[in-house]
This record gives C-alpha cells, sequence and structure tokens, in this order.
C-alpha cells in the first residue's frame, strides 16, 4: 500500500512521495513508510528530487523525531533537495524550526505547481554548477546555417572555456559574425546544437539570451541612436529592472529607487570606459570610437557571464585600439567575464587570446592557442589566398 | 452558382482596377525603396486634371497628352523638392512625406479645378452589360469593366516591355535590385527616379481614367486608392505582378464578402473587409505572395 | 543670465533624475501651470475656451498618445481617432449602463476599452513594420468606425451612431461652464502628460525607444518584443482612448462614429510630426498649431474677402498642412519642439552671443 505513494518521476529525476491522509501516530508507523521508502531508493541506485506531499497528513508529536530522522538519512544518502507542499500549519511550523536548527532549507510550497517551479530552479542551478565544475562552458557542436542558397556556416563545432578570452578569425564572409548570432539567438541554425552552461539547444528565441548572461556588441555599431549615452547603458539593465509601469508613471517609491540604484551601477560602468564627459549626449552625435566604448558600455551594464564582440576595434586608430584591448583585458580580469571576439587585428588577436577558432567560407580550417593557429599551413593558405 | 459568378467576375474585374492604382506603389518602390502613400492622390490629380481640360474645351486626345505632361511635372518636381532632400532618411520619414505629400496634391487638384464631382466619358464605352455573355451564360459582364482589364493587359505589357527590352528600363531593374551597386556602375540613381516618378504619373493617369470614368471623378476617388495598400500587403510590396494578383484577390474578396458575408453583419463592410483581410493574411504570411522574406543583417 | 545651468552642480544622481533638472524650468513649468490653471480660465472669453483651448488640450492627449507609439516606440499608427471613438463610445456606455458611475471612472474604463482594442490591433506588429504596420492600423480605423456606426447597442440605439454624452458631474458639481469644464479637461490632461514624461524616462520608455531605435538590438539585450510593442499599443490607446471620451464629455458633447474619421488620424499623426517626433512638449505644440491653423487661415481668407475665390480656404488648408508636414520633416524632423529647445539654448547663452 506505500508502494503506490511513491513515484519516481525520471524525467525531471524526481521521486515524488505522498503523505496525503497518512497518519503517523507512533515510531512503527514512520519506519513502516519509510523501509519501503529506503528500499525503493537503493534499488533504483542513483539520487533523487524529493517532492513530498504532506497534505492532510497528521504527524503525532511522540512520532516526529523518528519522521526527521528517517527523512535525513534519506536525503543524505539519496536526495538532491527536497521541495514540499501542502502542510497543515502545525506540520509546517515544525518543519521550519527543524529547518533552522539543521540549517536547511524547509522549501515549503501551498501548491504542487509552486512546488515544481522550484524544484525546476533547484535542478538548474544544480546543472548550472555541474557544468561549471565540468568545464563546459559553451560549446558549439556541428552547427550549420543556411540563407536560402547561401551556407553561411557549414558543420562547425567548437568549445570555450569559463573565463578565458577566445577569438574566431577569418576573412570577410567566412560566417564570423553569424556565428556569433546563432550563439545570442540572432539566428537559427538549420542544424546542431549549442550548449551553454550545460544547456543543450537547437533554436532559442533572441531575447532569451540576455536572461542566460549572454551580451553582445555588433560589427556595425547598433546604439539606440535617439537615447543618450546614459539611457543607452541603462537599457542594459533592463533586466534587472522590476517595478511595474504604472510605478513608473508616477516615478515614486520603488521605481525612483531602482532607478537610482541603477544609475549608480551604470555611473561605475560609465568611470570604468571613461566615458563620464559624454554621459547625457546623443550617441548618435559621438565619433565611431566613442560610439564602439559605449556599446561595449551596455553590454557590461547587464553584467554578463559570456561576452561577444563582433571586431569590437574595427575603424579605429593605433590609440583607440590600445584602450579598448585594456577595457576587454580588464573585464576578463576584473569581472571574470568570459569573451569571444572576432577580430581582423591578427597582433590583437594573438596578444590577447587563450584560444582562437579560424573560419574560412563558413568552415572551421583549424583552432588552438595563438602560436599554434599562427603556424598552420591551412591557416596561411587561407589568409594568402584572400585578399582582405 | 450563376449569381457567385456573376459577383466573382464582377469582382476579379474591379480588382483590376485596383491592381492599376497598386501598380503605381510597386513601381516607385522597387526603384527607390520610397512608399508612396500619394499615388492615390496622384490618381486623383490626374482624373481631375483631365476631366478640367476637357471642359476647357480640349479634345481627348490633347486633354490626354496635357494630362500626361502635368503628371510628369508633378512626379519630377515630387522627387526634386520632396525625395531627394530626404534621401537616406529612414524609410517610414519618408513614407510620413509622402502623406503630407497626398494632402498637398488633393488640396491642389481641388484648388485648380474645383470640388464638384463630374462625370467622366470614354468615347464608345459604356457600363452596360455584353449581351453576348448575358444571352449564352446568363451572367452580367460590364462592358467598361472588361475595357478597363484590356486597357490594365495592355499597360502591364507596356511596362513589361518598357523594363526588359529598353536601356532605361534595364537600368531601373538594377537599381531596383541594388541600388549601390547601379551608382557604382554609373547610374545615375537621380535620373532613374525622376523616370520612375514620371512612369507612376502616367500609371495614375490610366487609373485615373478607368475609375473616374466608373465612378464619377470625386474626392472619394483617394479612398478607393487606399484599397491598394491591403492589395500590396497581399501581393508583396516588391512585385508587379503581386500587385495584379493581389488587386484580384481583393477585389473578389471584397465583392464575394459583401454579398455572402455583408447580411449577416448589417452590410457596408466593403470598407473595411480589404484591410482586414490584409491584417490576417499578414499573420501568416508578412512579406505577401510574392515576396521574398529577409533575415535583418546584423 | 536668466536662463542659466551653470552654477547648478547635482551632487546627487536623485536631483539629476528629476524630471525637470533645470531650476529655471521648474520655475517656467510651476507658472505655466499657474497661467493656464488661474489665469486663463478667469481672463478668456467662452469662444476661446470652448472652440479652441479645450480641443487643443484632448488633442495634445491624443497627439501624446500617437507620440508614445509612433515617436517613443517607433510603431506608425494611422487609427488614433477610432482609438478615440472607442474611449468616447465606452464611456458613454458605461455611463449610461451602470448606474452610479463616476465620470472619472468612466474616462479611464474608457481608456482602458480602448487600450484593449490598440492591443488586438497591434499584434501584427509583432510581424511587420513600418509602413507595413500603418496599413493594419488603417483596418483598424475603417472597421472600428464601421462598427459603432453599424451595432445600434453601441450608441443605445440612437439614429446613425450619434451619441449625446451625460452630464459631467463629479461630487455633486456639475461641470457645466465652459470653465469648469476647461478646468477639468486641463486636469486629466496634466495629470496623464506627467505621467507619460515619468515613462519615457524609465524603463518601459526606454524599453519603447530601444525597439524603435534598433530592434535587434534591443531583443539581444532582453527586451521582449512582444511585451514591449503591445504595451506601447496599450498605453497609446489608453491615451487615445481618454482623449476620446473628453472629445465627446468636454468638447462637443454629441459625437458620431463618423466624427473620429481617417482625416481625423491624419490630424493627430501631423500633430506628432509638426510638434517633434518623441516629444511630450512637442504634442501640445503640434495640436496647438494643427487647431489654430485653420482658424488662422480662415481668418486670414475673410481679411482678404471677395478677392479669393469660394472653397479656397480648405483647400488652402491641405496645401498647407501638407507642405508644412513636407517642410518639417525636411528641415526639421524634431519639429517645433526642437525649435524650442532652440530657443531655451540661445536663451542660456543670453547676452553673450558664445
Ligand atoms: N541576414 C542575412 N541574410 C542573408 N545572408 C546573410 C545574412 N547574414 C549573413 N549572410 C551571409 O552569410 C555569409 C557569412 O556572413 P558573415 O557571418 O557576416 O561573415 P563575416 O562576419 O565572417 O564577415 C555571407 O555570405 C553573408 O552574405
Ligand atoms: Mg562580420
Amino acid at each position: 500500500m506505500f508502494e503506490e505513494r511513491i513515484i519516481f518521476h525520471d524525467a525531471i529525476e524526481t521521486m515524488e512521495v505522498d503523505f496525503c491522509g497518512t497518519t503517523f501516530a507512533v515510531n512503527a508507523d514512520v519506519d513502516a513508510f519509510y523501509d519501503v521508502v529506503d528500499k525503493r531508493l537503493a534499488d533504483s541506485g542513483r539520487s533523487w528530487y524529493f517532492l513530498v506531499v504532506y497534505t492532510d497528513c497528521v504527524i503525532a508529536p511522540e512520532a516526529w523525531e523518528r519522521f526527521a530522522e528517517r527523512g535525513k538519512i534519506a536525503n543524505v544518502k539519496h536526495g538532491l533537495g527536497t521541495v514540499r507542499v501542502g502542510a497543515s500549519s502545525q506540520t509546517r511550523e515544525e518543519i521550519r524550526q527543524r529547518a533552522e536548527q539543521e540549517a536547511f532549507r524547509s522549501n515549503i510550497f501551498n501548491t504542487r505547481d509552486q512546488a515544481m517551479l522550484a524544484l525546476g530552479e533547484m535542478r538548474k542551478r544544480r546543472r548550472d554548477s555541474r557544468a561549471a565544475a565540468e568545464g563546459t562552458f559553451l560549446r558549439v557542436e556541428n552547427v550549420s546555417l543556411r540563407f536560402g542558397g547561401v551556407k553561411a556556416i557549414t558543420g562547425v563545432s567548437f568549445e570555450i572555456k569559463r573565463g578565458e578570452i577566445s577569438s574566431i578569425i577569418g576573412p570577410n564572409g567566412a560566417g564570423k559574425s553569424s556565428m556569433l548570432n546563432v550563439i545570442n539567438g540572432v539566428y537559427h541554425p538549420q542544424e546542431g546544437t549549442v550548449t551553454y552552461l550545460g544547456n543543450a539547444r537547437h533554436q532559442m528565441r533572441t531575447h532569451e539570451a540576455a536572461t542566460q548572461g549572454i551580451a553582445r556588441t555588433f560589427q556595425n555599431i547598433a546604439l539606440f541612436k535617439g537615447m543618450s549615452v546614459l539611457d543607452n547603458l541603462m537599457t542594459g539593465r533592463n533586466l534587472k529592472m522590476k517595478s511595474n509601469f504604472l510605478l513608473q508613471a508616477l516615478y515614486w517609491g520603488p521605481a525612483q529607487r531602482e532607478e537610482l540604484a541603477h544609475r549608480k551601477k551604470v555611473e561605475e560602468i560609465i568611470d570604468f570606459l571613461e566615458i563620464e564627459h559624454i554621459r547625457k549626449t546623443p550617441v548618435g552625435r559621438l565619433p565611431y570610437g566613442l560610439q564602439k566604448r559605449v556599446e561595449l558600455g551596455r553590454a557590461l551594464a547587464a553584467e554578463p557571464t559570456l561576452l561577444l564582440l563582433d571586431e569590437p576595434m574595427a575603424g579605429m586608430n593605433v590609440e583607440e585600439k590600445q584602450d579598448m584591448c585594456r577595457f576587454i583585458l580588464d573585464v576578463n580580469d576584473q569581472f571574470g567575464t568570459t569573451i569571444l571576439l572576432i577580430e581582423h587585428d591578427m597582433g590583437v588577436v594573438m596578444d590577447i587570446s587563450n584560444f582562437v577558432v579560424v573560419l574560412d567560407h563558413g568552415m572551421k580550417i583549424a583552432e588552438g592557442t595563438p602560436d599554434e593557429v599562427r603556424s598552420d599551413p591551412t591557416v596561411i593558405r587561407a589568409y594568402l589566398g584572400t585578399a582582405h | 452558382m450563376q449569381f457567385f459568378f456573376e459577383v466573382l467576375i464582377g469582382g476579379l474585374l474591379s480588382g483590376v482596377m485596383y491592381a492599376l492604382v497598386a501598380l503605381g506603389f510597386v513601381l516607385i518602390y522597387k526603384a527607390s525603396g520610397v512608399f508612396n502613400f500619394a499615388q492615390g492622390a496622384m490618381v486623383f490629380f490626374a482624373a481631375l486634371t483631365f476631366v478640367g481640360v476637357m471642359e476647357l474645351g480640349a479634345p481627348f486626345g490633347l486633354a490626354l497628352v496635357i494630362t500626361f505632361a502635368a503628371m510628369v511635372l508633378l512626379g519630377v518636381a515630387t522627387e526634386k523638392v520632396v525625395l531627394r532632400p530626404l534621401v537616406n532618411q529612414p524609410q517610414i520619414t519618408l513614407f510620413m512625406a509622402t502623406i503630407g505629400l497626398t494632402f498637398f496634391i488633393e488640396g491642389l487638384a481641388q484648388g485648380m479645378w474645383g470640388a464638384s464631382v463630374r462625370g467622366l466619358e470614354i468615347p464608345g464605352i459604356q457600363d452596360e452589360p455584353i449581351e453576348w455573355a448575358m444571352d449564352n451564360w446568363g451572367i452580367g459582364i460590364s462592358k467598361f469593366d472588361l475595357f478597363a482589364a484590356g486597357v490594365s493587359a495592355v499597360l502591364v505589357s507596356v511596362l513589361a516591355v518598357f523594363f526588359n527590352k529598353t536601356r532605361v528600363g534595364r537600368a531601373l531593374r538594377a537599381v531596383a535590385d541594388d541600388h549601390q551597386g547601379a551608382l557604382a556602375i554609373g547610374i545615375p540613381l537621380q535620373n532613374i527616379w525622376r523616370i520612375v516618378w514620371a512612369v507612376a504619373g502616367f500609371v495614375a493617369l490610366v487609373a485615373g481614367l478607368m475609375w473616374g470614368a466608373r465612378n464619377g471623378v470625386q474626392f472619394a476617388l483617394t479612398f478607393v486608392a487606399l484599397k491598394a495598400l491591403p492589395v500590396l500587403i497581399i501581393g508583396g510590396f516588391e512585385s508587379v505582378a503581386g500587385a495584379i494578383v493581389g488587386g484580384l484577390i481583393i477585389g473578389a474578396a471584397e465583392k464575394l464578402g459583401e454579398v455572402y458575408i455583408g447580411p449577416m453583419v448589417g452590410g457596408g463592410i466593403e470598407g473595411w473587409f480589404p484591410y482586414v483581410m490584409a491584417l490576417l493574411f499578414l499573420l501568416v504570411r508578412p512579406e505577401g505572395l510574392f515576396g521574398e522574406r529577409h533575415i535583418d543583417r546584423v | 543670465m536668466l536662463y542659466r545651468e551653470a552654477g547648478q552642480f547635482k551632487a546627487t544622481y536623485q536631483e539629476d533624475q528629476q524630471i525637470f533638472p533645470i531650476r529655471q524650468d521648474r520655475i517656467a513649468i510651476a507658472s505655466i501651470l499657474v497661467f493656464f490653471y488661474l489665469v486663463v480660465p478667469a481672463a478668456a472669453n467662452q469662444y476661446w475656451l470652448q472652440a479652441i483651448l479645450i480641443p487643443v488640450l484632448i488633442f495634445s492627449l491624443a497627439a501624446i498618445g500617437l507620440n508614445i507609439l509612433t515617436g517613443y516606440a517607433g510603431q506608425l499608427s494611422l487609427g488614433s481617432a477610432a482609438f478615440m471613438a472607442v474611449g468616447a463610445f465606452a464611456a458613454y456606455n458605461f455611463m449610461l449602463r451602470v448606474p452610479g458611475m463616476p465620470i472619472l471612472a468612466a474616462f479611464v474604463l474608457g481608456g482602458l476599452c480602448a487600450a484593449a482594442v490598440g492591443i488586438a490591433f497591434g499584434l501584427p506588429s509583432l510581424r511587420i513594420k513600418g509602413f507595413y504596420l500603418a496599413v493594419a492600423t488603417l483596418a483598424a480605423q475603417f472597421f472600428i468606425v464601421w462598427a459603432l456606426t453599424k451595432f445600434p447597442w453601441f450608441s443605445n440605439y440612437s439614429s446613425s451612431g450619434v451619441i449625446t454624452a451625460q452630464q459631467v458631474e463629479i461630487l455633486g458639481y456639475a461641470f457645466i461652464s465652459p470653465e469648469s469644464k476647461y478646468v477639468l479637461t486641463l486636469a486629466v490632461v496634466t495629470v496623464l502628460a506627467l505621467a507619460a514624461k515619468n515613462m519615457v524616462r524609465s524603463s518601459i520608455g526606454r524599453s519603447w525607444m530601444a525597439i524603435r531605435d534598433m530592434d535587434v538590438a534591443a531583443e539581444v539585450i532582453g527586451f521582449r518584443p512582444m511585451h514591449t510593442k503591445l504595451s506601447a499599443f496599450a498605453i497609446s490607446s489608453f491615451y487615445c482612448g481618454v482623449a476620446g471620451a473628453l472629445y465627446a464629455y468636454t468638447y462637443l458633447g454629441t459625437v458620431e462614429p463618423e466624427g473620429f474619421n481617417l482625416d481625423m488620424s491624419f490630424k493627430i499623426l501631423f500633430m506628432v510630426i509638426i510638434g517633434g517626433v518623441g516629444s511630450i512638449m512637442g504634442s501640445f505644440l503640434g495640436a496647438a498649431f494643427i487647431v489654430l491653423l485653420p482658424i488662422f487661415l480662415n481668418i486670414s481668407m475673410h481679411v482678404l474677402g471677395d478677392w479669393v475665390p469660394h472653397g479656397l480656404a480648405s483647400n488652402l488648408e491641405l496645401i498647407v498642412f501638407g507642405g508644412l508636414i513636407i517642410f518639417f520633416l525636411i528641415v526639421e524632423p524634431h519639429g517645433l519642439a526642437r525649435l524650442w529647445q532652440i530657443g531655451k539654448e540661445k536663451l542660456r547663452l543670453w547676452p553673450f552671443p558664445h
């Protein structure tokens, strides 16, 4: 009879235990149930998230100690995390207190849906941290992208590591920009997958990239021309702003506080990029080099985990290039941001990258450290063969 | 069933007339990327000028020539005064400018020729059913509508020859495909645009004559011309074939809708039916029947 | 030397983020408010209030609405008047059918109905841009006016859809005199204009401008296009809806669907273009300009008397409107608001030329 109260949801790595309507009057009741649970868990031979349903479950005070202990054991042996639903106020209080004493999360929710949502969050967090631990930060696998008859990318795979600066190089039209667009969801590849922080995906909506911590600058500056530098940078923080439009319309209380808090953050970036003097200038009026810098600022405002830069130094003079190089290195250094950039200036690429991927005609022709790539005959041929 | 066909054919034939207006839009859009909202006003201007000149005592042929000259003048002036200063502006700015142009042309036309409703007669063509079709099929097809369809067919053929066989026409097509490229190989864009506006003026003249003869020359003509917009949405902005097919679809759908759906909701749906249809169509196929899907480059 | 920013250092971001950061601007706005709230109702005659000031205010509100959509969010609409109609007829029906409905609540509900309709007709904006969208909004224009005329329920079964607005009463005070109607209109418009100003300098406003300026980039940094565009449609239509309700209740008293025709939509668009695309202040300037221009033309025609042929005035109006639109788009795309700005800058430098 206890058997059917234990359900394993393989797809979400979750064991659901339904205490619905059960009464634990004495220790023996607790043991009877938990023996079955333990056995089933042992049989499965792996770990699970626990979803425990307490609706109409009564636990007598004398049984509590045993109940808590058996739960703890199951959790230590086979648990990845626990969410609880529908406990009576008494049970709830008991769990809360124990949670506080023993420093675990009580995770009690009113509805099953809420619990499932929290479970999803838990699983995602774990996946992310595991991916981070394993080192697969971003993996592009066998990606192909076509525009009508034009093959922009053909079967490209590579991997970049967390915390590094990687570069994509290649002649014009090689598919470099398209690659970045695939990574942050602007273009949808016909084939292949992108795995980012342990999440494999085939296609995604463009605006989801930002929620995953991917920011980006564009080859042809894509600033919001009609807005000031400050406002452009503020847009970079949009995902972190929560107040609703009615509060914004009143510009009052939380909305104002939020605006100020983010303004402060943005001012830090303005300082970092040394653009204090042009704060209020409409970006359309700025010279090209400064616009590129502002665009970097907008990307940084989002505090990204992965920063994609499409030719950040194109069209700059030596001095501006040096500045930009310094900013890129600083961002990587100070914030630990992983950077993937496209650049034509070989000197710069070789200087600042840990890893280089070479594309030509949409295909990967080489990859490796700057030194490896530099001496690769295919690369040399590709570069000698094309004027750019 | 007979009734259905009668409505259908009537609709298709009036669709031809929409296509005629839409054609002018497409020409200008293809060559210069400008969505000329004023095409309808140009149609009105042409019809009114023609009637006005006739009233002054000019014979049909002369009136035609004079009006054509006026349209060319109008087109060239528009290119020079309105579009050239706005070159490289966002499309939406150009679009708004042509809305201004619409008001200007309408005011100008009525200011010159007065605002009263006039009749326009094309010698020898009456708006009456063809007896032969009536006798054999029992379907009423207006002689005039058929004539208009014929004129449109001729116009489209002439344009096709113009675009494919003449030097200017080929240059025009080159411009439509690639502005920068056309500049690079030395095609003077401004001349081309002027010619396009003149051709669009000519198309407006033909449309104006047809519409004017059918419904009388009056301000309401500009609303009819607006119906070319849903035609374009369905046909795609860049395709002459699209303008024609779109026109036929809209014409037929509008008449069938009025006859079969109209009574259910109290009638008078012709005014919005094409727009709502275009809107629904947009949701399914935003690039139009003949348009290509573009993915923005970044 | 009077209008100076110099010497006003902002010690905190909070000060810098004020709605009018320059002290003289704050003083100017305050004096303008005093003038319009206190001096005008006392000094202006009935004609000025009823035929000029009230419509200017109402159209300013509609222009703000369209400006939010077109100027800030970059989505062109040719159906503003239809959304005004929705507001007017919805408010009328709430007043008619809900006993004891407060008039201000009816205005708000009218606005909300317009917002809902706006969202429905804004849906195509998710797939299309620019003038494609303009055509879609034409559908709204024609369909709404048709529906309001065709379904007699909307006008409580009056002939040809004409409705007569109920008397406006707030807390027992009846707004009958032009002065009182003017002040009521002014109050509604002030509140909504300030709210609009606040929105456009907050995150929602930035989302609109981002979508307008570079939609792909906006999406890449996380703005959801659907949310952003539909919010612009909803809020814009809300403003138009409230403007429509005021149009019926404080301006004309009797309105019919046909009154909210395409021509009116164009007029509102012209107010935005001439006043200043993407400027709340410009919406007021544009509305005043477009309302006053025909009056001015008419008077000039009268002065010229028999010199000018009959009917020229209305055609001249078309020509002047059309010409001005083109002129502004070419010469000063930011409209009167920009001229206002330039004027202020001149003033800032005065009396020194540099
Ligand atoms: N949006 C697009 N529509 C059509 N073709 C595109 C688009 N984006 C890129 N391409 C094509 O894909 C190829 C690769 O372009 P791109 O990625 O921009 O190259 P790179 O950045 O290496 O210079 C080119 O042939 C280009 O024309
Ligand atoms: Mg590129």
